[in-house]
């Protein structure tokens, strides 16, 4: 008896250890807030009880004991939400073959990459850590919240968010597998059909394991298809338990995506990048994908050659979900100037345009119900600026998840790693990627296959 | 450049086999002894039975192998050969809780298959066809139905380095990627008597280079489909073996059979898990497939040792610490900007004979306030991996230690290092000794100074943490091995020049 109260005490300590990340509790005094949702409010409080907001309104008062954030003349925004990313990450490509829906980014979380750190400096508390683009289909990707200061990669993961999926159309798979390999896809028909292929192969799998279910219960000979995990992971896409996130450049190849998608059943999609989304912007609109794209990036490769920085103005007005990702250590940190971008090349509103790093990438992400705006009941993430983010004048203050600060500028240590190199004398402080590049991100731990090199 | 590299490797391997007895001649400072008597008596030794306890000027005789007694009034038998071991101390012999040793490390570094010596042989094969998407499990590095017995050698000169150092036993595993084959407990004499075959289940994180599964997002996913794909299989054989009419019949497939000890719980995973986010993640697949476990070769764990005290799941830390930064690396990171070995950004910018000038003149600032920061920091990260083992002590968790990344040429400093930040002696001895024996279900037979355990014993001059200390004798299985001291003047007149190093 003794032996199990001792088991049980020991279950709940291992239970505390191991449970939900901290959340805490603050009320922010008398800012501006830019709700996304629900207009702007002036010399406003906002109030986070244990990581949730619990209300928004004119003189509120602190519960006893509440941190108090004065935010007198500063904006109070949710924070940004970057649905393209691979910082946090330990591993990007697993580009050996090209279909790969069984390995999982979350697998490979990296919570001290100072990357992530980086990015709460420029407000953004949330992102979409993916898979790279070298594989038609990619591995499924985590959404994390940058929850710095913590060696556990559990601790980054934003619990409850729902499943997504690399796919990747275009020149990336075709470079690693048809160059890279002599495999197919070596061409955009190629791209098509690995997925077509793919998706078949998947029903027969459900096709088999349903079979196979009915029958066990009556026949003793019954034996189990064997277990694929492969097969697994697209049958959840199939069964609209995964949400596609679809590396692409050219309308074609995303009319041809679109196509794919309502013939298998598919409805959870959205693109990435995206360059030409503003030629189907309609199409997009009727199947109701989204798109992430970057403000005004393009001409790095000859796919991506034909672009403008209207994109992201076009599909909003056209009535597809946008948002303006980073896909890069570097953008990450200002995806506010990016989002101003959007009202000099198509002058949207400032409520249009921050909705596509915040309330857009969320519903992108499914997790609208959670984070995006500042609504009460919602998670208490947010980014607070000195001038309107839209500026450029604008920088961040304080970036807060789930009522904790996490960046704090005038906190902020000089050397804010977590985790330091004993062998490495001096660290260079560079970032490793940035968009003047000859390649997106999305290629990381390719170069050895395609080049023999270092990146 | 292919070709090139493919003739460098063969023209290596060439000079590897025409010369190759020269790497396999014993340490020269080692003197084995014949047979004449199997019977030895250590006399007049200080003995450390097990780690806090102490014998002095006591009598240990080994006879046919085995210890036949210790202690004050021990009889010497009539036919031993007696050795006078004044001043000297008398441990049990070493146990490498994790080890390489006998497995010569690969020629090249392709990283692939990685199966010791034999890893070499798809390579000077038509590789090209490998299709890397989905290669064969050999080229994938997943061979976990081969014993790592299949590639020891026992002369190979690490054997002769270890048991100088002390080492006895070793739990040996094979080098290679995911899962390069099963451990085997091994004593270190020449015979190479085995104590145990297929003793453990060694996994590891480490991708297979260019195939599949390359990354360690895809070793996760592989060793779960295999894990799973390996209980259905076990079902299905069962099911088989009972009612085989009108059923399909297994694949009875070795690499899957190879899981079957694991499932049952008959054999544990020992999982090579050096970096505190590599353990969060082999936790991550303990917890979901629910074997048992051995955490292995753990250099940054100190993170974790509330967990693994609260989970009780054993630990074999590293002997291999971090090294201090060689300083011209720095001053040359520091000029370009950039961590060494590491390309970023831009590919393509050569560096040119202008800015190398630049750099040239190194500026000689004599406080950099930042610089001096950063490197308080480091030395303050470096402190934790030194104590790590002093941590673990402290929490009261046993933990054996492991070479199978260590230079033996730095065991003896680095447990020293152990030392000194924090670990105690008695611990670092049961670190050697005791933990290790436990751990791998050895206690009956290994481990301690005792009547009827196996005689293996090492003898040194000094208490073997103490820096001078000198390794005089080392029994293993009763076979002995002496110790000369090295020449403190380069000509030893009486002695044949040595070739191979002194070490």
């Amino acid at each position: 008896m003794k032996n199990y109260i001792i088991l049980i005490i020991a279950f709940f300590a291992v239970s505390a250890v191991f449970a939900q990340p901290k959340t805490g509790s603050l009320l922010i005094k008398n800012g501006t807030i830019l709700t996304i949702t629900k207009g702007t409010l002036e010399n406003t409080d906002v109030l986070i009880e244990n990581g949730k907001i619990t209300k928004i309104g004119k003189n509120l008062t602190a519960p006893r004991g509440i941190e108090i954030v004065d935010a007198t003349g500063q904006f109070v925004m949710p924070g940004i939400i970057d649905a393209h990313s691979h910082q946090g990450i330990a591993a990007t490509n697993e580009g050996t073959n090209p279909i790969t829906p069984e390995v999982f980014i979350g697998d490979a979380l990296d919570p001290v990459d100072i990357g992530l750190y980086r990015a709460l400096a420029g407000g953004c508390t949330s992102s979409h850590a993916m898979h790279g683009s070298a594989n038609v289909i990619g591995g499924e990707c985590e959404t994390i919240k940058h929850r710095w200061g913590t060696m556990n990669p559990q601790d980054i993961v934003m619990e409850g968010a729902p499943r997504t999926i690399k796919f990747a159309l275009g020149e990336n798979p075709m470079r690693s597998h048809g160059e890279g390999s002599g495999k197919v896809p070596s061409t955009r028909m190629g791209v098509e059909f690995v997925i077509r292929e793919a998706f078949t192969n998947a029903q027969k799998y459900m096709a088999a394991w349903d079979k196979y279910n009915k029958e066990k219960a009556t026949n003793p000979t019954a034996v189990a298809p064997t277990y694929n995990r492969r097969m697994e992971t697209l049958a959840d896409i199939l069964k609209g338990n995964i949400i596609i996130h679809c590396h692409s450049y050219r309308a074609d190849e995303i009319y041809m995506l679109l196509n794919v998608c309502k013939d298998f059943g598919v409805k959870k999609l959205v693109f990435q990048h995206t360059n030409e989304g503003f030629k189907v912007a309609p199409e997009l609109a009727a199947f109701g994908a989204g798109a992430s794209v970057f403000a005004d990036w393009w001409a790095y490769k000859f796919e991506v050659y034909y672009s403008t920085a209207y994109n992201a103005a076009i599909l909003t007005k056209n009535g597809v979900v946008t948002s303006i990702n980073s896909d890069d250590a570097n953008l990450i940190r200002h995806l506010n100037h990016e989002a101003a971008k959007t009202q000099r090349y198509g002058g949207l509103s400032d409520d249009e345009a921050l909705a596509l790093i915040t309330i857009n990438p969320a519903k992108q992400l499914g997790v609208a119900d959670r984070i995006g705006s500042i609504e009460v009941g919602k998670d208490g993430d947010i980014a607070i600026f000195n001038k309107h983010p839209l500026s450029v004048y604008s920088v961040v203050q304080k970036s807060i998840i789930e009522g904790i600060v996490y960046f704090d500028i005038a906190k902020s240590a000089d050397d804010a790693r977590v985790s330091v190199n004993p062998e490495e004398a001096l660290p260079a402080f560079s970032m490793e990627s940035s968009h003047h590049s000859e390649f997106d991100s999305c290629m990381k731990d390719m170069f050895d296959y395609l080049f023999g090199g270092k990146e | 450049m292919k070709y090139h590299l493919l003739l460098i490797a063969m023209l290596f391997s060439a000079v590897a086999t025409t010369f190759g007895q020269f790497g396999q001649t014993p340490a020269p400072a080692e003197i084995v002894t014949s047979p004449v008597t199997r019977t030895i008596a250590l006399k007049n030794a200080n003995i450390i039975p097990s780690p806090g306890q102490m014998i002095e000027k006591g009598i240990v005789v080994i006879k046919d192998g085995l210890i036949l007694a210790v202690g004050k009034d021990v009889k010497i038998p009539i036919d031993a050969k007696v050795i006078d071991a004044d001043s000297m101390y008398v441990y049990a012999g070493f146990i490498d809780g994790m080890s390489h040793v006998g497995i010569p490390a690969p020629q090249n570094n392709q990283g692939q298959g990685g199966f010791g010596a034999q890893a070499q042989r798809p390579q000077t094969q038509a590789q090209p066809q490998i299709d890397r998407g989905n290669p064969p499990n050999e080229a994938a590095g997943i061979l976990p139905e081969r014993s790592v017995e299949t590639v020891i050698k026992m002369d190979d000169k690490s054997v002769a380095d270890m048991r100088k150092l002390g080492f006895t036993a070793a739990h040996i595993v094979p080098r290679g990627n995911m899962l390069p084959g099963k451990g085997a407990i091994v004593l270190l004499n020449e015979k190479s008597p085995y104590l145990r075959k297929d003793a453990s289940f060694f996994s590891q994180l480490q991708g297979s280079g260019r195939m599949y599964p390359s990354t360690v997002i895809a070793v996760m996913s592989k060793y779960r489909e295999l894990y799973k794909q390996a209980e259905q299989a076990k079902t299905h054989e069962a099911m088989f073996a009972k009612n085989p009419k009108g059923m399909e019949r297994p694949n009875y497939s070795p690499t899957l059979q190879a899981f079957y000890p694991v499932i049952d719980k008959k054999q544990t995973v020992f999982f090579n898990a050096e970096d505190v986010l590599s353990i969060y993640r082999v936790f991550t697949l303990q917890k979901d497939l629910g074997f048992s476990m051995v955490l292995a070769n753990v250099k940054q764990g100190w993170e974790h040792a509330d967990a693994i005290k609260t989970k009780g799941i054993p630990v074999i830390l590293s002997l291999d610490l971090p090294e201090e930064p060689k300083t011209s690396e720095n001053a040359q990171a520091n000029a370009s900007g950039r961590t060494p070995g590491r390309l970023v950004a831009d590919r393509n910018e050569q560096p040119n004979a202008e800015d190398a000038k630049k750099e040239e003149p190194k500026e000689k600032v004599a406080n950099d306030p930042e610089k001096e920061k950063l490197e308080a920091r480091r030395k303050e990260e470096m402190k934790k991996y030194l104590a790590q083992a002093g941590v673990f002590e402290s929490k009261g968790i046993e933990f054996g230690l492991a070479t199978t990344d260590a230079d033996s040429k730095n065991i003896h400093a680095n447990l020293r290092k152990m030392i000194e930040n924090g670990l105690t002696e008695k611990a670092a001895l049961a670190a050697l000794t005791t933990t290790p024996a436990k751990m791998l279900g050895l206690s009956d037979v290994l481990g301690t100074i005792e009547q009827g355990k196996i005689g293996n014993l090492v003898v040194t001059s000094k208490p073997y943490f103490d820096e001078k200390a000198k390794v005089k004798y080392v029994f293993v299985d009763g076979q002995m091995f002496e110790y000369e001291d090295e020449p403190a003047a380069p000509a030893n007149r009486g002695r044949r020049p040595t070739g191979g190093g002194t070490n």
